[in-house]
């Protein structure tokens, strides 16, 4: 049975409230090497966006007509990353062949993206909550900008903070774990938007 | 044979694939009744346990379920009922909207509704370790032999449960405030609709 | 004996894959705030690692190298869903109570990085101790952030009241933001030490 969540709802839920990294912790591998570096958080986050809202769309449509009519649960795993890895590789090719300036912005952070826990995590959580395909759309879309929002963000705090004096062994990952902690406080005061009649 | 031959690389992927595949699908095979069992079970478990029936194992718990519990229609609505130490109980299977997804689940009152006997989670998907919570025993323990005085209220005592059966409130998740409010309303919703449904009766 | 021992070392301190590498803390950071979660899905990922890397291993004098990262998901794939088939036929709760938190295990850096960085270029006994040592200081590390975020958001360990009742809970540390801090503290004091044991 299909959940009845109202899209926008859910679009708002995973990009401030239930931030797919600021809260369920997933895509952190990238998020804190790549975030050292303003302008390669802006494009990885693009490409994060894209490629996260296509797939979830795609493995709607594979999880509907094609593992459960054939009872190919168990491989769902494995379909589900094929698909990934085959989207990202395509939409490599094609960027490169329609504009190379964004292929040199973008293209270089999608083979990143294949093992991005993001990814799988969202087409996971959509299949599990039983998602129609424009929820799982708006859900796919809202969590890309999210961690768009989450990277560019901390970013921005990172061009401040690596010059400020911090204790030497709190220098590099552990002064940007409590900066993303403090971000994290932060996004949850968002919840009190959301009313449940 | 090359390695980097085109030929190899597609004849390599495939019976690598198929090897891995094959295992996986024996496997799957072995288990698929085993899980399948498990769903099915969840259910049954939540109406004998929403009910406070206890039991040792899946063979005494189906067992249970098929010679103590009727199921009846009234007035559009399915009730489990069960004759316990002479009171009728009844048991509602529910389902509604969670934060993220459906929370189903039974609960089980008395006959005139005015009373909590337990509920009992199904099925939810909210998030592991703060709304999913709501499958723990100490967050079910509050509702068991709560009084109803109209509606639910969800109250934030800052402790782990509220102990107070007769205040007609349950205590909030720390960290889950939205689950809390989606379940409290879930439950109020069914007390709603078994209430209309026996009203008649 | 004494390569295997400095590959534990290696694991366990020096290069340990969360507090000096950083990577893998993905899926089981969010599963910390309760102990017997977090055991089971630490076990889950070190098994992965240890078998993934004993196939690879075996494998990697056969792998073209087209495929080759192709192959690693797969095999990954494949012991990620064992384990999961498992929790879910003996252990339904817990399956239940993780989520997808185990089938993103697949998407764990630790993995591949050991499958990259060790099983290419080892043999396959020693490539399965290196996964069952990445995977332990994996283990220990998550298991502390769990210990302390139990305590103090519950007040339980392993699901048992140990602090007195009138002890208040520090909801914080039941929120995800804790996870972030709790894993700050430990790196800040890992890394004192580290710098200690460097300036000797």
């Amino acid at each position: 049975m299909i959940p009845d969540l109202n899209p926008l709802l859910l679009f708002f839920a995973s990009v401030f409230t239930s931030n797919i990294l600021l809260s369920n912790f997933l895509g952190m591998c990238s998020f804190i090497s790549i975030s050292r570096d303003f302008k390669s958080s802006n494009g990885l986050g693009m490409a994060v966006t894209l490629v996260m809202t296509i797939t979830t769309v795609l493995n709607w449509i594979v999880e509907k007509y094609i593992i459960v009519p054939f009872g190919l649960e168990y491989l769902r795993y494995i379909i589900y990353i094929i698909v990934i890895a085959a989207i990202v590789q395509i939409l490599e090719m094609i960027i490169d062949r329609i504009s190379p300036n964004l292929y040199i912005s973008l293209g270089i952070f999608l083979p990143l993206i294949t093992v991005n826990c993001a990814i799988l995590g969202v087409a996971l959580f959509m299949q599990l909550r039983n998602y129609s395909l424009i929820q799982s759309a708006f859900f796919g879309f809202g969590s890309g900008i999210g961690w768009w929002l989450a990277i560019v963000l901390l970013a921005a705090i990172r061009l401040k903070v690596d010059k400020a004096p911090v204790p030497a062994p709190l220098k590099g990952v552990g002064i940007t774990l409590i900066t993303i902690g403090i971000m994290a406080m932060a996004f949850i005061g968002f919840a009190g938007m959301i009313n449940v009649q | 044979m090359n390695k980097e031959s085109k030929l190899y690389v597609v004849l390599f992927t495939f019976i690598i694939s198929f090897i891995f595949i094959f295992v996986l699908s024996l496997i799957n095979a072995y288990t698929i009744e085993k899980i399948e069992l498990n769903r099915e079970f969840s259910k049954v478990k939540a109406i004998l346990s929403s009910a406070g029936i206890q039991f040792f194992d899946k063979k005494d718990a189906l067992e249970k379920f098929n010679n103590l519990f009727i199921k009846k229609n009234i007035n559009g609505v399915d009730f489990y009922i069960v004759d316990r130490e002479g009171k009728e109980i009844f048991v509602y299977v529910f389902s509604g909207n969670g934060l993220w997804g459906l929370i189903e689940g039974a609960i089980a009152t008395n006959k005139t509704v005015d009373q909590i006997i337990g509920i009992e989670i199904i099925a939810q998907n909210e998030t592991p370790g703060l709304g999913g919570r709501i499958e723990e025993e100490w967050f079910k323990e509050q509702f068991k032999n709560e009084k109803l005085s109209g509606s639910l209220k969800l109250i934030y005592t800052g402790k782990q449960g509220d102990d107070d059966k007769t205040n007609s409130a349950v205590d909030a998740i720390t960290g889950a405030t939205l689950t809390s409010k989606f379940f409290v309303k879930i439950i109020n919703d069914s007390i709603e609709i078994m209430r209309s449904a026996l009203r008649s009766e | 004996m004494n390569r295997y021992k400095e590959v534990l070392i290696k694991n366990i301190w020096v290069e340990n894959p969360v507090f000096v590498l950083v990577l893998g803390i993905c899926s089981t950071l969010a599963v910390t705030n309760n102990l017997k979660n977090t055991l089971i899905m630490t076990v889950g990922v070190t098994l992965v690692i240890a078998f993934s890397n004993f196939t690879i291993s075996i494998l990697k004098s056969l792998i073209p190298g087209k495929v080759r990262m192709m192959i690693q998901v797969l095999v990954i794939s494949f012991y990620v869903i064992i384990v999961d088939i498992f929790l879910k036929a003996f252990v339904s709760d817990v399956s239940k109570a993780l989520g997808p938190y185990v089938g993103l295990i697949i998407t764990n850096c630790i993995i591949m990085g050991r499958a990259e960085a060790f099983a290419q270029a080892n043999n396959a006994l020693i490539s399965f101790w290196d996964g069952l040592t990445s995977g332990l200081g994996y283990m220990y590390v998550l298991i502390i952030v769990a210990f302390f975020r139990e305590l103090l958001g519950f007040g339980t360990v392993f699901g048992f009241r140990v602090l007195p009742d009138n002890f208040v809970n520090w909801t914080i540390m039941v929120m995800p933001p804790s996870a972030f801090f709790m894993l700050a503290i430990f790196i800040w004091i890992a890394k004192s030490f580290k710098k200690k044991e460097e300036s000797k």
